[in-house]
Order: C-alpha cells, then sequence, then structure tokens
C-alpha cells in the first residue's frame, strides 16, 4: 500500500501516457518543429544567432517548447476536464489529502517535460549534434525554474477555467505566439522592434535565454534567471491555493 | 458500534451510536436558501433515505455531512468528527458515491481500485466479483455502461471498509436492469448491516431500500419514519374494484355506501369501484362476504411509498396518487 501522493502520481503518469493531446503536443510537435525549423538555417555559425550554430540554437530552445506545451497546453485542458466532470470532487470526497492532487501535478508535469525532452535530445543527437553545455549549473536550474513556473501556470489556468474546451482554446492562443517569439520561431535579431519588445517580455522568451544563453555560451542570462526564478515562486504559490482538494 | 470521538449529549437527541447527527443545518447559494434548518439522524447500521423532488437540498445537505461544502449555520457530527473542520479525518472512513462525478475516461477498472485502496482497504479483486466487474478489470472506465460506472463506484465507495456509506441518486439515468442489479448491491450492504445515507428522488428506490426515510421539501424535512409508517399516515387512501354478476343481491350498491369508512361507491356498466379510507378494505370484504357476493376479479389498490408522498414531496396537497400497488384477489 502507498501514499495518496505515490498513488495519484503513478495513476497519473499512466493517464498521460494515453492522452494524445499530450502525446501530440509535448512529445511530438517538439520533436518535429525542431527537426524542421533546426534544418532550416544551416549549421555554419551565424551572426543572426549570436554567432552560434543555428541548429545548436533550435536543439536548446525547443527544450523550452516541450515545457511551454505542458504548462500551457497539457495541464490546463488535464484540470479542468477533471474539475468540469467531477473527477476533482471524487478524489476530495475518496479522502486524497488537499495538498496531494496539486503536488501530484507539480511532480507529473515535471516527470512529463523530463521525458519528453530527454526524447528531444535523442532525436536531435544524430541528426543535429547536442550543443556542448556550458554552464550546466544555471542551464538545469533555468530549465528546472522553468518547468516549475509553466507547471504552475497550467494548474493556475487549469484551475481558474470552467471547461476543458475553453481551457484548449485559451491554452493554445497564450502557447503558440509564446512558441514562435519566444522559443521555437525566428531569432529575436531578425525580429522587428515592436515583436522583439513583445518577445522579451514573455515568459517563455525569459526561461528560453535563462537556457539557451549560458549552454551556448552567449552570455550567462542572470537577469532572465532571476526573473524566472521569482515567477517560479509566485507562480507556484498562485496555483497552490487555487488547486487544493 | 461506538464512535469514540463522540460525547455523548454533546448535541441535543444525539445518541451514542448515531453515525450521523444534524442539528439546525442550513445553507444558501448567493441570497437562496437550499437547506433550511435540517435536523437528521442515522444511527448505526441503519440505511436511511433521504428522498424529495430535484432541488429539495438533499444533494447540498449530504455534501455538508462530508465537509464538501461548509454550512452558513448549524451543527454536525459525523462519525464523531465535525465534517467542517475534521474533514480531512472523517473522508478516510466514509464512502461516498457522488451525484455528477467522473474518474478519469482513460482510467482502467483495476487502476482505479488501486488508486482509491489506503491502508485500510479490503480485497479489491472480491468486491470486484461480488458486483460483477470481474470482467472488465482492463476496462477503461469511459467503455463502461452507466451500470458498469455504479457499480464500480459502489466498488470505490466500499473499498476502504467505510463507517458509513453516502449514495447520491445512484441509479440516476440507468435503465431497469442495471438498476435492479444496483439495488440488489445496497440490499447486500443492508443485509450485512453497513449504515448507509442514500439520497434520491426515486420512491421505490427508497422503499425498496432504506430501513427509514426522511421526506425533504424546500430544504426542510417534512416528515421521517419507517416507509410503511409514512405510507400509513400519509397514504390512507384505497380502492377496491370488481365487476358485477348476475348473482348480486339489489340492494349491494346501497349497503356498500353505508359501510364504515367508504366515501364512494361508482358504478359504471357492471363495475364498481369503491373508494375511502384504507380501513374499508376489512369492512368491505366483511359486506360483500355477508351479501354471497363475493367477485372473483376483486382487486384491491393501496398507494405505496410513491403514492402516498408524490403530492407532499411535489407540495400539493396529499391526494391519492395513480401510483398504486395493485392486490389481487385470490378468490
Amino acid at each position: 500500500m502507498s501514499s495518496a501522493l505515490a498513488r495519484l502520481v503513478r495513476a497519473e503518469l499512466k493517464l498521460m501516457t494515453r492522452d494524445p493531446l499530450v502525446l501530440t503536443f509535448v512529445f511530438v510537435f517538439p520533436v518535429v518543429t525542431m527537426l524542421i525549423i533546426g534544418g532550416s538555417f544551416g549549421t555554419t555559425p551565424d551572426p543572426a544567432f549570436g554567432g552560434a550554430n543555428p541548429s545548436h540554437w533550435y536543439v536548446a530552445s525547443y527544450l523550452t517548447v516541450v515545457i511551454a506545451a505542458t504548462g500551457l497546453i497539457m495541464m490546463p485542458v488535464h484540470l479542468a476536464s477533471y474539475r468540469e466532470r467531477g473527477v476533482l470532487r471524487r478524489f476530495a470526497a475518496a479522502g486524497f489529502p488537499r495538498w496531494s492532487f496539486a503536488i501530484a501535478q507539480l511532480v507529473v508535469g515535471l516527470i512529463t517535460i523530463a521525458v519528453a525532452s530527454v526524447l528531444l535530445l535523442a532525436v536531435a543527437a544524430p541528426v543535429y549534434g547536442i550543443p556542448t553545455l556550458n554552464g550546466a549549473g544555471r542551464v538545469l536550474a533555468a530549465f528546472f525554474l522553468g518547468a516549475v513556473t509553466f507547471v504552475a501556470i497550467g494548474v493556475l489556468l487549469g484551475s481558474v477555467l470552467r471547461s476543458a474546451r475553453s481551457a484548449q482554446a485559451v491554452g493554445l492562443i497564450l502557447f503558440f505566439p509564446s512558441f514562435l517569439l519566444g522559443a521555437g520561431g525566428p531569432p529575436p535579431h531578425v525580429m522587428g522592434a515592436v515583436l522583439r519588445n513583445v518577445a522579451s517580455v514573455l515568459p517563455l522568451t525569459l526561461v528560453t535565454n535563462a537556457v539557451r544563453k549560458p549552454w551556448l555560451a552567449l552570455g550567462s542570462a542572470t537577469g532572465s534567471l532571476v526573473v524566472v526564478g521569482v515567477l517560479a515562486v509566485v507562480c507556484t504559490a498562485l496555483a497552490a491555493r487555487r488547486s487544493v482538494l | 458500534m461506538t464512535f469514540p470521538l463522540l460525547p455523548a449529549g454533546t448535541i441535543d437527541g444525539m445518541k451514542e451510536n448515531d453515525a450521523v447527527t444534524v442539528r439546525g443545518l442550513r445553507k444558501s447559494y448567493d441570497g437562496r436558501v437550499v437547506v433550511d434548518g435540517l435536523d437528521l439522524d442515522v444511527g448505526s447500521g441503519e440505511v436511511v433515505g433521504l428522498i424529495g423532488a430535484n432541488g429539495a437540498g438533499k444533494t447540498t445537505a449530504v455534501e455538508c455531512i462530508q465537509g464538501l461544502r461548509r454550512p452558513d449555520s448549524g451543527t454536525l457530527r459525523v462519525l464523531g468528527l465535525d465534517p467542517t473542520t475534521q474533514a480531512d479525518r472523517l473522508r478516510p472512513v466514509l464512502g461516498s458515491q457522488l451525484q455528477d462525478s467522473a474518474l478519469p475516461d482513460r482510467l482502467r477498472v483495476g487502476e482505479a481500485i488501486d488508486l482509491f485502496s489506503t491502508a485500510r482497504a479490503r480485497d479489491g479483486g472480491e468486491l470486484i466479483e461480488q458486483f460483477g466487474l470481474h470482467g472488465r478489470l482492463r476496462s477503461a472506465f469511459s467503455s463502461l455502461s452507466g451500470g458498469e460506472r455504479q457499480r464500480l463506484f459502489l466498488v470505490l465507495a466500499l473499498l476502504n471498509q467505510p463507517q458509513l456509506v453516502i449514495l447520491d441518486e445512484l441509479t440516476q439515468g440507468l435503465d431497469p436492469a442495471a438498476r435492479r442489479d444496483v439495488w440488489s448491491a445496497v440490499a447486500t450492504l443492508r443485509d450485512a448491516g453497513t449504515t448507509v445515507l442514500l439520497v434520491t428522488h426515486e420512491l421505490d428506490e427508497a422503499e425498496a431500500l432504506c430501513t427509514r426515510v426522511v421526506a425533504m421539501r424546500a430544504g426542510r424535512v417534512l416528515d421521517s419514519g419507517r416507509p410503511a409508517d409514512l405510507i400509513d399516515r400519509h397514504g390512507r387512501r384505497a380502492t377496491i374494484r370488481f365487476g358485477l354478476d348476475d348473482t348480486a343481491p339489489a340492494d349491494l350498491i346501497p349497503q356498500l355506501r353505508a359501510v364504515t369508512g367508504v366515501d364512494t361507491v361508482e358504478v359504471a356498466g357492471r363495475q364498481v369501484t369503491v373508494r375511502g379510507d384504507r380501513r374499508m378494505i376489512a369492512y368491505v370484504g366483511a359486506a360483500l362476504v355477508q351479501m354471497r357476493c363475493v367477485p372473483a376479479d376483486l382487486g384491491v389498490e393501496i398507494p405505496n411509498l410513491e403514492g402516498a408522498l408524490l403530492g407532499l414531496l411535489d407540495g400539493a396537497a396529499t391526494s391519492p396518487s395513480p401510483q398504486h400497488q395493485m392486490i389481487r384477489s385470490a378468490a
């Protein structure tokens, strides 16, 4: 017999592997788009990419696409669907501790991101190669804090949106601009001033900068890392308040 | 069974072995009063039916009892605990089936058993067998029929050996066969001495399963008691029908009108309908025998719980209901 949290995590992980939305957006979409766009600009270091190999630029960037897909699409739809159909009430009535579901979602979200990221790197390695990891501590910290931030945003969205359909609509509206401007689209150097300004304040841009810059030795991105850390704390606190059973 | 946390005499009228004691429960939503001063007792081993029309406040009341909603006022003790402040301790010892709830679509039956099994859990396989779901262990929740889902909810409600089982609209939307299956499962619980609070607006269900029934309307208790007692109190009317044959005495109808308890005697062709208080059944029978008129097609209609309470629960005046139970004469 195991704890309520362990039982929830185990069941939710199984369900995650059976959810077509998760498989599509978290596992398949980042890999496919990374393969396409990573091969579009060649492998020669380019000033538009801060002097980095464009393929490596996108390999590093697409790890945060996984984070965004998990936080903005998977989590909100999953939670809103549970609320809409009364699954959360059933968990509450069955005596699951008040915090267990929120913590289980955080754990499942982080595990999903980790597994999907490993898959992405495993596919990228033979095609474009994995860029040499500089500043491993900063990169891992940024990746972890970014993952926590977006999972918390997802839990928050899922707890305020009333239906799975509305969660999906809002999630997609948030995801695609973030994806195009903050991680998987054109590099900031080729964007117009307005787009660059908009992109610079997106949470996903901050997470991507905090992961990519130290990894590719393009800078330390300390400012982005600090903001991501603050976002992680604030979003987690808000999500925890909203998502107790 | 006793509940050690229960301080005897804490609440007015509370008995030591009461599983549920509610006094003056009040709950409103946006100014609309849904439960209005509800008093309720459920003794250990009882199957109590909370009945009433939609909107009577039944579900809100049991949600407060489970600690899923916070009442505006009132005192509640459930298994010796206060559900408003001790829900975390209470819920693990409750088994509940909620109205309008579900499991994740892709969760399999066997996985649901694992997910909901706590350290108190009994053998899930035994329950699965008992409720006829052994062939569905690997089936996803979304693929189960309505009856199978309700039986699974019953399994989950009983899995952790609860001291009190709360079942809210257990047979809603089920076809007659599935309904009978679920009834049979609840009857098994009753026979095993499990304490059950059954919420339903199906009065035949309450009559078939409950040892005691509490009738609610507009958030208040109208009456409570054993189903037979409620029928006695609210379903006093009876109807006798029979056909006249050539041997019937000429003064039969006037004589019947004079029988104790008879209100009306109608004759349509050769068909006679006698209406009145239920006491008249014996008197009319005796009168017919005395007049050597024993019709072979004599039938007696007396109200069941639905017939007795329908008018009361709907807010209309108590009146004879079309829902009657027919008792055919053995003549």
